[in-house]
């Protein structure tokens, strides 16, 4: 059972044993097996967290040693070095899965050792005999050799590298002008083992790990794969990408408490702020849509309708999700923050049939601006300080980055920032003074 | 819920994929090394650093193109096949790449890029050697590097021994002036500091 529902559980018990559903001996049975087990469970997940890094810096050392290279050593005893820490991590890991796989801390640790040992096995023999080609060659066999592990051995840690491994070999790949549209299928390898987590904890630690994972592999990956044939076809896909992640992590929420149990959510808004920050310059509208499509240079055929399939395809999910949110009348401050789909469904094509890029940045300027003071506002009405501080960190971005793009001399500058630091410092002082007083009202 | 054996069988299965794509490439090189044919080729080097595999010498070769005939017609990143042969100084150039193995003598199976007319209007294709590192202790690659290029560009002659065999090469030797890089770098053990 999930750490949030014991925790509800018992909290529901004296409740239960008022009402005479449960007498107080059942309950004190309940609050000894699952105290227990909830304090058990956070002891196993840091022995599990230390198994990792433990793993993780042996590995680490024994690829920077291989790095060094042992040339004296001669060709043979190389060949040999080089499989030793494959075969002794293979073997550990078989054992652990005979005689410990119910154990978190053995299986992730064992696993990450295991991934490392495959990369220095890999590193090892390309040294020795100068084969392997390039950086992306070596990444791209590692991935490969990774992708069956988070499933067959349920690790968490080894998606973290391999996804790690692959949008390394993408980004290197796409720099050397060849083609990753392996990308998508090779990162699917992790999706059995999405659904194993969900299926046992979906709202434990272990699955927000993996949403922080992938919610940060798609972000990069969608820039790296995209073929960009068709100017400016990224920002649709970006609007799209996190309006999807905060609806689809509204739609999954179930009262999670703290930031790190809502990876979707804070990925979402974050990737929200930087990417309309970055459109509310004029430059990353210039010169988009169908009328600038590439044509000097050579493009892959899949690749660049899969970019169209991506720019359709994410803002329509978002849309789907969102109208799911509105019906059930919730999550309104979410569904604020996916404006941006609507509104870069009606400014991308005018700006597009125009080459006006001013449209652009201007509706983006206002989204900026209304969608911070809105979010400023709920955080009043709720009381959330950190929502508050949230829509001022928008409006304060905003206003800065206008003032640094403008003519404005040095002074004016110079008060306009010490103006908003004021606003912030005065907001917040005000604020959990009125919060401390509301607490000391409700006693 | 997966049974033990059947999880372990399968992880065994994987294990098994692992180890041949590692052992593989050492099975591979040392056929070559041991039985191919060995050929010189002239290179220009520089010194890089890989995360995982640690210094090397760049290496580029002084040939990077094969004429093709005039028919020819290739997709890039297609597979050619180029017969190797000897120039009059003894160090290997490229014959004509073409989509099938030649029938007799030593080639290498390269991957080609574009297909160009060169200055005369002759066909050639751009092939991308698959020997591209020389891999070196994390200290000597960049004597070595500096041994080449000699602070005078150009001024020493580099080289690599590959040796052949059914298509595949492994770089045996790098050298300078021809010497073994190894026996040049202690020799002149003052100049490369």
């Amino acid at each position: 059972m999930g750490h949030l529902s014991i925790r509800w559980l018992l909290s529901e018990l004296p409740n239960l044993e008022k009402d005479g559903v449960i007498d107080g001996a059942a309950a004190a049975r309940i609050r000894a097996h699952y105290g227990e087990s909830a304090a058990f469970s956070s002891s196993r997940l840091a022995v599990a967290v230390f198994a990792v890094f433990g793993a993780l810096l042996i590995g680490s050392g024994v690829i920077l040693l291989v790095a060094h290279n042992w040339e004296h050593l001669g060709r043979g005893t190389r060949a040999a070095i080089s499989m030793t820490p494959l075969l002794v991590s293979q073997i550990f890991v078989g054992w652990v899965v005979l005689k410990r796989f119910g154990s978190t801390a053995w299986r992730e640790g064992s696993a990450t050792l295991l991934a490392l040992a495959v990369a220095a096995a890999l590193a090892l023999v390309d040294q020795t005999y100068h084969t392997g080609g390039d950086l992306e060659s070596f990444l791209w066999r590692w991935a490969l050799l990774l992708a069956p592990l988070p499933w067959l051995l349920n690790s968490t840690a080894v998606v973290m590298i391999f996804l790690a491994a692959l949008t390394w070999w993408a980004g290197a790949a796409k720099v050397e002008g060849s083609e990753v549209l392996w990308l998508w299928p090779v990162a699917a390898a992790v999706v059995p083992h999405v659904i194993q987590v969900l299926r046992s904890d979906r709202r434990g630690l272990r699955a927000a790990n993996l949403q922080w994972a992938i919610a940060l592999f798609v972000c990069v990956a969608a820039g790296v794969s995209l073929e960009n044939r068709v100017p400016g076809l990224w920002i649709v896909v970006y609007v799209g990408l996190f309006a999807l992640m905060i609806t689809l992590g509204a739609v999954n929420r179930r009262d999670e408490e703290g930031l790190w149990r809502r990876p979707l959510e804070a990925v979402g808004i974050t990737g929200s702020v930087v990417l309309w920050l970055i459109l509310s310059f004029d430059e990353p509208w210039r010169h988009i849509g169908w009328q600038h499509v590439r044509t000097t240079e050579s493009f892959h055929e899949v690749a660049s309708w899969v970019d169209v399939l991506l720019a359709v395809g994410l803002p329509l999910a978002a849309i789907a999700v969102m109208a799911l949110l509105l019906d059930r009348r919730l999550h309104r401050f979410q569904l604020l923050w996916c404006l941006s789909v609507p509104l870069v469904a009606v400014v991308w094509p005018v700006v597009a049939a125009t080459d006006s890029e001013w449209i652009g940045a201007v509706a983006l300027n206002l989204l900026l601006f209304g969608v911070g003071i809105a979010t400023i506002g709920t955080g009043l009405k709720t009381q959330s300080l950190a929502t508050v501080n949230l829509g001022m960190v928008v409006v304060a971005t905003l206003v800065v980055v206008r003032f640094f793009d403008s003519g404005f001399g040095f002074i004016l500058k110079g008060l306009a920032f010490i103006l908003v630091g004021i606003g912030f410092l005065v907001t917040n002082f005000v604020l959990s003074r009125r919060l401390r007083a509301t607490v000391v009202e409700d006693r | 819920m997966m049974g033990r054996r059947l999880r372990l069988a399968l992880f065994t299965a994987v294990a098994l994929v692992q180890i041949a794509v590692a052992g593989g490439a050492i099975v591979r090189s040392e056929l070559a090394l041991r039985t191919g044919e060995a050929f010189r080729f002239h290179i220009q080097p520089v010194d890089p650093v890989d995360a995982f595999r640690g210094r090397y010498v760049a290496i580029r070769f002084a040939i990077d193109r094969a004429p093709v005939a005039d028919d020819l017609e290739l997709r890039p990143k297609k597979r050619v096949f180029v017969p190797i042969e000897i120039d009059a100084d003894g160090f290997a150039i490229l014959g004509q790449a073409d989509v099938d193995p030649p029938a007799s003598g030593p080639y290498l199976r390269l991957r080609a890029g574009g297909i160009y007319p060169d200055e005369e209007g002759n066909r050639f294709v751009w092939v991308t050697m698959p020997f591209r590192r020389y891999y070196m202790d994390e200290d000597l690659a960049p004597k070595a590097e500096r041994a080449v290029w000699g602070g005078r560009r150009g001024q020493r002659e580099a080289s690599v021994s590959v040796r052949v065999r059914d298509g595949i090469g492994v770089i045996e030797e790098l050298y300078v002036d021809d010497v073994p890089i190894h026996q040049w770098l202690a020799e002149n053990a003052s100049e490369s500091r």
